[in-house]
């Protein structure tokens, strides 16, 4: 799971708690969700958080939701924005892909070195966790003392222009580089810029921001120098590009929300694309109503109404009590803040009233209600005729269904084309992760043979049964795989032979009621005149024999091994 | 009277009026001491024979205190050469006397240290005199090493014990037996005996024949260990998963069955698993190569998934803003886990409407793209759990979930509030390892979401749980690496000497 890490004095400045130890602060973090993990270097905090509460990736947010918790904040609070005097103007030339801008500017920050920080930790969660590694909206933040708004249109409104570039059609030094490079430079030349190439590298035109001056930023990948933000910085634009309006729009709001935190002015941007003209950032609330009785039978509690209306302000939340549609039913319409990404139905709000109320104060009840259980018919067969195979003597193994070609087919001497029992089209894993597994087994025989090849130095006899998972490609499957489990079987020992083995696999057929026959046949894995088909019910489900010396040898066996393997379903 | 052939042998070399040892026993009759020693205990439980047991003791000379006798005490070498350098008059210096005395080594600490406790002078400050009335020829330890060497006996107990914290000698005690024959014993040597014959095993003809019950069965060494047998044995991890089975069927929990490969729709999409969410990307899943995609989804089920997804569920709902594509839920995967198996029996698929309450299970493989350590393998059994009512609580979900883990040994679960995309509220569950005493994992667990149940067809509310098989079997057996465990690097060895729980 994600971290993030908070530093525990700014956090106790943020909240005005003082005098809260670090271990009590532990436990307050807990709470809210945030598991303590150890410390940084710099003796930080490093948190885990499960990623709902984007709104908490920073000390600001954090301390906001502390602050609920101590019970010095409640009900919601929107900050208020002064109105817009820079637009940002979207051209027709964008990339089709990445069509949606937003922004805002920010005035009067004091940004410290740990404001800073905060600032790009910020930042950076939030590419990885809603801008899903910045592909859905990627962040960046100027200083706007450094822009130069053209005037084309109205001296009054200093606009900066989102438009589509050749790849090096212009040039801009980026960060962390001293030469003026185009584009796609950048994404040749540049660190950050080949860690980011791929999100653009499609495109026909590339995504870049321009003021009076130039090019000053190329989203979604690196930000000019020329537009740096320092501790020096007193006013900010920030402006977020993206494949989805709605969610640069609230990763927009996270970051206000923290710069308002630390006593910052927010003002609104005006975002003029083609078709429509948007104010940003959009701090409007939101609101879900939900009835009470839902909220008593998801938490299994009485409430008092006025209870509920406590839990939703100290969750940073409003209700307000309404009639709802049935006579005297009691419905609440929660006011839900702008920085909430994460709930997308009234059910989550129910959530929030449970921690708040504190879900382990919740006495466990087992509910009264009566079913009948019972096991699948697929499992029990596999148990009854495990059941068998260790009384026969077999210990029984439980193998990996992947596996690779070379195990499945080569080392067992048999060609995936071939006519012969284990051969056939195997189910493949794309892009596999690691070259041992690349596909499903065909059958469970490999998987014996290797179980025997790495314990050749523990006591034989070793009589290893597998009643396991294969499947192969089927076309006339719905999911194109058919999937079947194998009973496999081997006997190890320096006197193992042919008759060991059809004595164990008589014995499987008798007590399985079925008819066995064991005609003659060839298979590459074992010896020429000592293999059989195995035929059960007059139907071929599998194969028998003595394993041949040149596959033994493969697998640094130096005792023989008798062996067997049929589908579980012929003991139907 | 008949008995075995070596009690009539010791009975027959016994004496009424003399005690004979084992030992002479033994080369009397030309039999092993171990052999005769199991036949005197045999006859004296019959009567036929006292035994009586004396401590012998038996000193032997080191061989340090062997040394000394064939040549002297060190003490003596450097009293006389102390002699020779005058030290009867007056002190002379301690080097001089152990280069004259050729003493080298620890034979110079050795005479240093009996030097002065015998009487043979003083020795200070460096300097060294020697006592003209001492005598070495009346040395009692000489003299006692001497006649020890000389194979005589030593009766001084002083000199004895001195000698042997000087580590000169040593005393060995062992017992002798000695054996009497009684009245009876002589008796039924005089009324004549015959000797039984001993087999080994039982056969057919001896008890069709009737011999038995003439003869005597040799004696196994019954305490020995017996060669190593292995025989079959259930999987461990199997046997782990038959008991959750067990509990879980105890509880009125139906088992599901389904595909491990199946659609991403199954997987995830129906789980209201977002398309563009971290786990849905390559390196977390095993996407197919081939086959690629499924044949056919249920198309309305199809469309109502997508609308959750793009707009939500209800009056106030709201989905995701992410993209969705029916070509990428309708591709093959390993399924990540078993959760397909419950979206595929909610909706009816697999068998039918299902009414509720119900309560069904599953303990079946799941494939995760993770990195093979100690505590993760690739695949892996999920323990997946769901039950269906109306109106359930989180009360409901944290009642059931202890009365498993009770099952399990495993109290004191805690809940921790928790964020699953398709559960709401969500938990994960912790409890107290029940022999290190930590907290530890062990689940997930919440409700369903709406989005996921009513596109699904569902009307009431749904709880379930997932939970690694192997995380309780490390649990209850405390392995450390589950790969000897599971998969084709186990180790037959610790498959066969686990032990057996129940």
């Amino acid at each position: 799971m994600p971290t993030v890490d908070i530093d525990p004095d700014e956090l106790r400045d943020l909240t005005g708690h003082d005098d809260v130890g670090d271990e009590q602060l532990k436990d307050d973090l807990f709470g809210l969700g945030l598991e303590f993990e150890g410390r940084t270097e710099d003796g930080a905090f490093e948190l885990e958080f499960a990623p709902d509460r984007l709104d908490r990736l920073s000390v600001e947010g954090v301390a906001r939701s502390l602050r609920y918790q101590y019970g010095d904040a409640r009900g919601v609070h929107v900050p208020s924005t002064n109105s817009a005097e820079w637009t940002i103007t979207v051209d027709d030339s964008v990339p089709d892909e990445r069509p949606y801008v937003t922004g805002a500017v920010i005035r009067d920050v004091s940004l410290d070195e740990d404001g800073l920080d905060s600032l790009i930790q910020l930042q950076e969660k939030l590419h990885a966790t809603m801008g899903r590694k910045r592909a859905k909206g990627a962040i960046g933040i100027h200083d706007l003392t450094m822009l130069k708004g053209s005037s084309a249109t109205d001296t009054d409104t200093p606009t900066i222009e989102y438009v589509g570039v050749e790849p090096d059609e212009d040039r801009f030094v980026p960060l962390d580089s001293d030469a003026e490079l185009t584009p796609a430079e950048v994404l040749e030349e540049h660190d950050t810029g080949r860690t980011y190439a791929d999100l653009v590298s499609e495109y026909e035109r590339y995504p870049a921001i321009y003021d009076d001056i130039g090019l000053f930023s190329f989203p979604p990948v690196i930000n000019g120098r020329r537009t740096e933000v320092s501790t020096e910085s007193r006013d900010l634009f920030v402006e977020m590009t993206g494949t989805d309006q709605w969610t640069i729009d609230k990763m927009l709001n996270i970051v206000c929300y923290a710069l308002a935190a630390r006593g910052a002015t927010i003002e609104d941007v005006t975002v003029e694309y083609d078709d429509r003209e948007i104010v940003r950032p959009d701090l409007s609330t939101k609101t879900k109503s939900v009835p009470h009785k839902r909220i008593e039978t998801i938490l299994g509690l009485n409430l008092d109404p006025d209870e509920v209306v406590d839990l939703a302000e100290r969750s940073g939340l409003e209700a307000t009590k309404e009639d709802g549609e049935d006579a005297g039913e009691l419905v609440y319409e929660f006011t839900i803040p702008p920085y909430r990404v994460d709930v997308l139905h009234p059910l989550d709000v129910i959530d929030d009233l449970g921690r708040a109320y504190g879900f382990n104060e919740l006495e466990p009840e087992y509910p009264d209600v009566g079913t009948v259980g019972g096991r699948h018919e697929r499992s029990r067969l596999e148990d009854a005729a495990r059941t068998q195979l260790v009384g026969l003597g077999f210990e029984d193994l439980l193998n990996f269904h992947m596996i690779s070609e070379e195990e499945n087919y080569e080392r067992l001497d048999v060609s995936p084309d071939a006519n012969v029992y284990g051969a056939g089209e195997a189910a493949t894993i794309k892009e596999p992760y690691s070259e041992d597994f690349t596909m499903l087994r065909t059958w469970v025989m490999p998987s014996l043979l290797m179980v025997l090849e790495r314990n050749t130095h523990r006591a034989y006899p070793q009589h290893l049964a597998e009643i396991g998972f294969t499947a192969a490609v089927d076309e006339s499957e719905n999911t194109g795989v058919t999937e079947q489990r194998h009973v496999g079987a081997v006997l190890a020992n320096h006197d193992a032979g042919y008759e060991d083995a059809k004595a164990r696999l008589q014995a499987l057929a008798r007590r399985f009621d079925v008819e066995l026959e064991t005609p003659p046949t060839e298979h590459p894995t074992f010896i020429s005149g000592r293999t059989a088909a195995v035929v059960i019910d007059g139907e071929e489900v599998g194969v028998i024999g003595e394993v041949h010396p040149k596959v033994l040898v493969e697998h640094d066996l130096e005792v023989p091994v008798a062996a067997f393997e049929f589908e579980l379903a012929a003991l139907q | 009277m008949q008995l075995p052939a070596a009690q009539v042998a010791v009975l027959e070399a016994a004496s009424a009026d003399e005690a004979t040892s084992v030992d002479a026993l033994a080369e009397a009759t030309d039999l092993p001491p171990e052999t005769v020693t199991g036949a005197v205990f045999e006859l004296e439980a019959e009567g036929l024979v006292t035994v009586s047991e004396c401590v012998d003791e038996t000193i032997t000379l080191t061989d340090e205190g062997r040394e000394y006798a064939e040549s002297e005490l060190p003490e003596i070498s450097l009293y006389e050469a102390a002699l020779e350098a005058g030290a009867d008059d007056d002190p002379v210096s301690m080097g001089q006397v152990i280069g004259a005395s050729g003493l080298e080594g620890n034979a110079v600490d050795i005479a240093l240290s009996n030097y002065a406790r015998k009487g043979y002078g003083q020795i200070d400050s460096g300097e060294i005199t020697a006592d003209p009335d001492a005598d070495p020829a009346s040395d009692e330890e000489a003299t006692a090493l001497e006649s020890l060497a000389a194979d005589e006996n030593l009766d001084d107990a002083a000199v004895r014990d001195q000698l042997e914290r000087r580590g000169l000698l040593e005393i060995s005690e062992t017992t002798v037996r000695e054996v009497t024959l009684t009245d009876d014993g002589v008796t039924e040597l005089m009324a004549g005996l015959e000797t039984a014959e001993t087999v080994g095993q039982v056969t057919p003809e001896l008890l069709t024949g009737g011999e038995w019950e003439d003869v005597e069965f040799a004696e196994y060494n019954v305490e020995a260990d017996a060669e190593q047998f292995e025989g079959g044995r259930v999987h461990i991890l199997r046997q782990t998963a038959d008991r959750v089975k067990d509990v879980l069927v105890g509880m009125g929990f139906q088992e599901m069955e389904g595909p491990h490969v199946d659609a991403d729709f199954w997987i995830n999409d129906c789980l209201f698993m977002p398309q563009d969410h971290p786990a849905r990307t390559h390196w977390d899943r095993f996407a197919l190569e081939q086959p690629t995609h499924i044949d056919d989804l249920p198309e309305d089920l199809v469309a109502d998934v997508e609308r959750a997804h793009r707009e939500g569920v209800g009056p106030d709902g709201e989905g995701y803003h992410s993209p969705w594509d029916e070509d990428f839920a309708r591709a093959l995967a390993l399924r990540g886990h078993t959760t397909s198996l419950s979206t595929r029996y909610l909706s009816g698929e697999e068998i039918g409407e299902i009414e509720p309450p119900a309560r069904f299970f599953s303990v079946e493989k799941v494939y995760r793209n993770d990195t093979l350590d100690p505590t993760h393998l690739l695949e892996f059994f999920q323990i997946e759990g769901w039950v269906m009512a109306e109106d359930l609580s989180v009360r409901d979900l944290m009642g059931t979930f202890e009365e498993f883990y009770a099952q399990f040994g495993i109290e004191d679960i805690q809940f921790k509030p928790h964020y699953n995309p398709y559960t709401e509220p969500s938990f994960e569950l912790f409890g107290t390892h029940p022999t290190t005493g930590e907290l530890v994992e062990i689940g997930n667990s919440g409700i369903f979401r709406e989005e996921m149940l009513e596109p699904l067809g569902v009307e009431c509310d749904v709880m379930a749980w997932g939970l690694a098989l192997e995380r309780l079997l490390m649990l209850m057996y405390g392995f450390e690496d589950i790969r000897d465990i599971h998969g084709t690097l186990c180790d037959l060895e610790l498959l066969r000497e686990t032990e057996v729980t129940y």
